[in-house]
């Protein structure tokens, strides 16, 4: 019995429709199966005898078929055994090859001497041509080792000029880093918490925003005792670009100890690095004199 | 081809021929001949080609006459599948295959001109029955039966070729083939 499937693989193998690797996996299924080897021949047979509808207009040449016919007479022939006829043999026909051999042979003894006087000056020649070879490959490797030897020097010193530019520009650009991010970080606004320094009232507290681009800021104090007659608390900031600390005015708390006072530094404070509170003179000094209160750092 | 009697004729001629009969290979040559060069033109289009390719499958014939399985095909489908094979890869070798096939598609597919039986005088009787039998057994197909396994004999296309041409599924062209070569197979018993 067989399936469709079978069949179906049939009519692609007889067509040659099969890749290699299909039609080896079907051959081996066919191998075993006489029913499918024989619907293999019969659709084979069929698909050759479409052939015989192709309408034949035209015929091959006579000249084809004479062509074909002399190769294979000439296959032919270079496979059959040769047939040697021997004529009869005579005194004459004896003595005669004996001859041309004796010739042939002094002929070939002529031709071996000839031969080596060849082959001698063909070896000094040869000899000649490997000295002068030689001798150009010694002086064309010199001069590769030169150019090589000239070369990595200039090499070498291109690649420290490289190297020392490189480290340049690598410090140039670490230092403007280093500035612009310092920069940034300074004129960014910051909240500073100032918290009492010894001596001063434990409760008292207060808070500075300031912004440094526009210099100016605001101070939020608490818990401070109104300042002792004849005395004022003054606002510092402290800045990496001044000795000094740079005053920021007097701040005057209320009977409650709470004072919200707007600031503006006298001199320009671009790397504020803390601001202070302490206690002066009444209306305040250009110069801190009198003792810290409060301190916050940034 | 198709007749019994013009078979057991050629594997005489087979025989003498895997003997170094060259009388033989002459008189197979000219039974031959005929069909395997229309074959050959029909899928190479080309007259020098043709020949060449019969020239080759001439020579294959007579060196290869030895290993003829008659178990395995008729000497008439032997030659037919190398005449067929080395048009292939004529057509392979020379990158003309897409040539050929969009020259037969646009002759409108399923319409190969099969309405001449009368063949050239040259052909001989026994032969011009063969191809008779052969197109009316064609001609009972139904048209995309036939026009698949054409396309796949003559054009050297693959089942999945031939989906894709016409735009159906492969198990569709797969089926058509089978049941195109089994009705052809029971038409030309």
């Amino acid at each position: 019995m067989m399936t469709e499937a079978q069949q179906e693989q049939a009519a692609l193998y007889a067509l040659d429709l099969m890749s290699a690797q299909e039609a080896a996996a079907f051959e081996h299924e066919l191998s075993a199966h006489a029913e499918l080897q024989a619907l293999v021949r019969e659709l084979r047979d069929a698909a050759a005898a479409m052939a015989l509808a192709v309408p034949r207009s035209v015929l091959p040449s006579e000249g084809l078929k004479s062509r074909v016919m002399d190769q294979i007479a000439e296959e032919a022939a270079r496979n059959e055994p040769v047939n040697i006829i021997r004529p009869p043999r005579s005194v004459f026909s004896v003595v005669v090859p004996w001859a041309i051999a004796a010739a042939f042979i002094l002929f070939c003894g002529v031709l071996a001497l000839d031969r080596a006087k060849l082959a001698d000056q063909l070896a000094a020649e040869q000899s000649a041509k490997e000295d002068h070879l030689a001798q150009e490959r010694s002086t064309s490797e010199q001069r590769l080792a030169q150019e090589r030897a000239m070369f990595e020097t200039r090499l070498a010193q291109e690649r420290k000029t490289f190297d020392q530019r490189l480290a340049l520009e690598n410090a140039k650009m670490e230092k403007r880093l280093a500035d612009e991010r310092a920069a940034r970080a300074a004129s960014l606004p910051m909240l500073i918490a100032l918290a009492p320094a010894e001596g001063a009232p434990a409760k008292a507290q207060a808070v500075v925003a300031f912004d440094p681009s526009t210099q100016t800021g605001t101070i939020k104090i608490s818990n401070l005792p109104a300042a002792a007659a004849g005395k004022d608390y003054q606002l510092w900031a402290v800045d990496a670009a001044h000795k000094d600390p740079i005053s920021a005015g007097v701040v005057r708390v209320d009977a409650n100890g709470v004072a919200q006072v707007q600031f503006k530094p006298t001199e320009a404070a671009r790397e504020v690095k803390a601001f202070a509170i302490s206690l002066e003179r009444q209306g305040g000094v250009p110069k801190k004199e009198g003792p810290i209160l409060l301190v916050g750092t940034v | 081809m198709i007749d019994p009697s013009q078979e057991a004729a050629n594997r005489q001629l087979i025989q003498r021929i895997a003997a170094g009969d060259q009388q033989a290979f002459s008189a197979l040559y000219d039974r031959l001949s005929g069909p395997l060069f229309s074959l050959a033109m029909q899928m190479l289009g080309d007259e020098a080609e043709a020949e060449d390719a019969l020239q080759e499958v001439s020579l294959q014939i007579w060196r290869r006459a030895a290993t003829y399985d008659a178990e395995r095909s008729k000497v008439f489908s032997w030659a037919v599948m190398m005449t067929r094979s080395k048009a292939i890869d004529r057509l392979r070798a020379r990158g003309r295959r897409q040539r050929i096939v969009a020259g037969s598609t646009d002759e409108e597919e399923g319409t190969r001109d099969y309405a001449s039986d009368a063949e050239n005088a040259s052909d001989t009787s026994v032969r011009n029955d063969d191809a008779v039998r052969v197109r009316s057994a064609l001609r009972t197909l139904p048209n995309e039966q036939r026009q698949a396994i054409e396309m796949a004999f003559f054009n050297d296309m693959t089942h999945a070729e031939i989906a894709e041409q016409n735009s159906e599924p492969l198990g569709t062209v797969k089926a058509r083939i089978r049941r195109g070569l089994m009705r052809l197979r029971d038409g030309l018993q």
